[in-house]
């Protein structure tokens, strides 16, 4: 009973006025009888007073508590509470809503410098985009056996600048993406065309079997993914790299599987390599990994409500599975 | 080869310059526009079948554009963007846009999409058919005529022939014929190619057409 402390100052007044008064009675002659009396009525008094302050300040609490845990954001605690009830509380009150108001200013600064770094990121990728592109054009005009370097080098850009621009966006791309039925085979075979060089400079065999399936899905964000997953099949390659895309299909599902026969993913890491800036034991060996890629594919798939399986044996090679669920409305319609 | 009239309007100077050597060099007549009112212009005097058209001009945006381009030609409008962002894409498909490419793209991509616009755009009659030497190559059916002999051939095979009869009576040095080749869906390297020439060149001769694919050291193939 933490309320009880609170009032032993008084208890201690209380006591101390009793004992006088007790003395004082004592000392004019009154009867030990009708002193007892006037004690005992004091002291039932502030008994009462005790327990019934006590129990309706406890309760007066709890429920701001409660209150309080029902807050989504308790920062704005201070704009919620009741109206004070001493003097006291006021003070305190004006005391929380002055850090309130100026937290609410630090946050407000903070988010639009986080915005505007953003927005500016963004802009700086779309601009880069056009040099990018006419470099590309200049290298496909004049072929040789540098523009095609040159070519895989860009691609690689390309990867460096799309991972910096889904990173900027992931946290909302709720409000970017374009749902459309894709067949599966032009998306893969997209995203080898779009790392053809790459693929080529590094001498990838590439086998992409029939893949018939048909998914409903935003075509870009799904490309992004496989564009880093070929760049991790390039970047962790064995001495005869192979790449393999295949589909297979479950009851309600399409799986995209890409395999590679790399240099693989130690056990030990294998199972944090969704976590950002995550880079394990393949990390420390090729120079760049940055430990966002991988991430940046987890937490897109999540979004688009794509199941993302990774399964990997040191030395041996790498396979990627991306599960796509089939729509029941359309399967079902059928 | 093709007389299908293309305009580019985009305004970085480089990309324009490049799309419109890489479009001329791929048969189409091609010219290019930096700004809107040029592109108007160019839509009357020079009448393309295609444009190709970038949404981020200075000025007026390319959605626009293309809404003034509907008014007055059918013809099919790509889009080419930098933003990739779908609002654009919704706007460019809306507002009439035929197909929409984000930058930076793969130029074999883009040409394969005209290519493909075109040809439903303006459907040509029957079959095109490609002759050389008296050779001559069913694209569709994938089958090579010799004086009255033919051949069945597989995909890959046509795909490869395809390509040099393109560029009959010149040298198709061999990384060019494996670039084709992997923008359409042939992932080969060097040493498969040597193989599939070779069986090419099996059937060949069973047709009569004996040294029709000459290979020339380090330069390439040619027939």
């Amino acid at each position: 009973m933490k309320h009880w402390r609170d009032r032993l100052p008084a208890v201690v007044v209380n006591l101390l006025g009793l004992t006088a008064l007790v003395l004082f009675l004592l000392a004019g002659g009154n009867g030990p009888g009708t002193v007892a009396l006037v004690a005992a009525v004091w002291l039932g008094v502030l008994a009462a007073w005790l327990a019934g302050s006590c129990l309706l300040e406890k309760r007066r609490l709890k429920a701001l508590l409660a209150q309080a845990e029902q807050l989504d954001e308790r920062y704005l605690l201070a704009e919620i509470l009741p109206p004070p009830a001493t003097a006291e509380e006021a003070v305190y009150r004006r005391l929380m809503q002055m850090a309130e108001k100026s937290m609410l200013e630090q946050v407000g600064t903070a988010q639009r410098e986080r915005r505007e770094y953003r927005e500016y990121i963004e802009q700086w990728i779309h601009e880069i985009k056009t040099p990018i592109t006419a470099g590309k054009l200049l290298c496909e005009n004049d072929r040789s056996p540098l523009s095609r370097e040159m070519l895989a080098q860009l691609e690689r850009i390309t990867h460096y600048t799309e991972q910096a621009l889904y990173y900027a966006r992931s946290e909302h791309t709720e409000k970017d993406y374009l749902i459309r039925e894709i067949r599966l085979a032009d998306m893969v075979h997209g995203a080898i065309a779009d790392n053809k060089y790459l693929l080529r400079q590094n001498r990838v065999e590439i086998m992409a079997e029939e893949m018939p399936g048909t998914i409903c899905t935003d075509d870009k964000w799904v490309r992004f993914i496989l564009d880093q997953l070929i760049g991790n099949a390039v970047k962790y390659r064995g001495p005869s790299p192979r790449l393999r895309f295949a589909s297979e299909e479950r009851p309600g599902q399409i799986c995209l599987m890409v395999e590679d026969n790399g240099i693989g993913i130690p056990a030990a890491d294998l199972p944090r390599v969704f976590e950002k800036g995550f880079t394990g034991q393949n990390g420390r060996a090729v120079h760049s990994s940055t430990g966002i890629g991988l991430y940046l594919c987890k937490r897109l798939c999540d979004k688009l409500g794509i199941g993302l399986e990774i399964t990997s044996r040191e030395g041996a090679g790498t396979a990627v599975r991306l599960i796509f669920t089939v729509n029941d409305y359309i399967a079902g319609a059928i | 080869m093709s007389y299908y009239k293309i305009l580019i309007v985009e305004d970085d100077p480089v990309i324009r310059e490049q799309l419109r050597l890489l479009l001329a060099g791929s048969g189409y007549q091609a010219q290019a526009v930096a700004d809107v009112p040029a592109a108007i212009r160019q839509m009357e005097s020079f009448g393309p079948h295609l444009v190709v058209l970038d949404i981020g001009l200075p000025g007026a945006s390319g959605l626009e554009l293309c809404a003034q381009i509907r008014s007055v030609s059918n013809a099919p409008v790509v889009f080419v963007t930098s933003s990739n962002n779908d609002l654009d894409e919704l706007n460019s498909i809306l507002l009439g846009g035929d197909a929409f490419i984000t930058k930076p793209y793969n130029p074999a991509i883009l040409l394969a999409r005209i290519a493909s616009l075109l040809r439903r755009a303006y459907p040509a009659a029957g079959e095109e058919l490609l002759r050389w030497k008296g050779a001559v190559l069913h694209p569709e059916s994938g089958k090579l005529e010799y004086q009255g002999r033919t051949v069945e051939l597989t995909r890959n095979e046509q795909k490869i022939l395809w390509y040099l009869f393109k560029h009959a009576g010149t040298i198709c040095p061999r990384a060019d014929l494996i670039d084709f080749l992997w923008d359409n869906q042939l992932y080969i390297d060097d040493n498969a190619l040597s193989v599939h020439v070779s069986r090419i060149r099996e059937k060949l001769n069973a047709i009569g057409l004996e040294g029709f694919i000459q290979t020339r050291h380090r330069q390439g193939y040619l027939i």
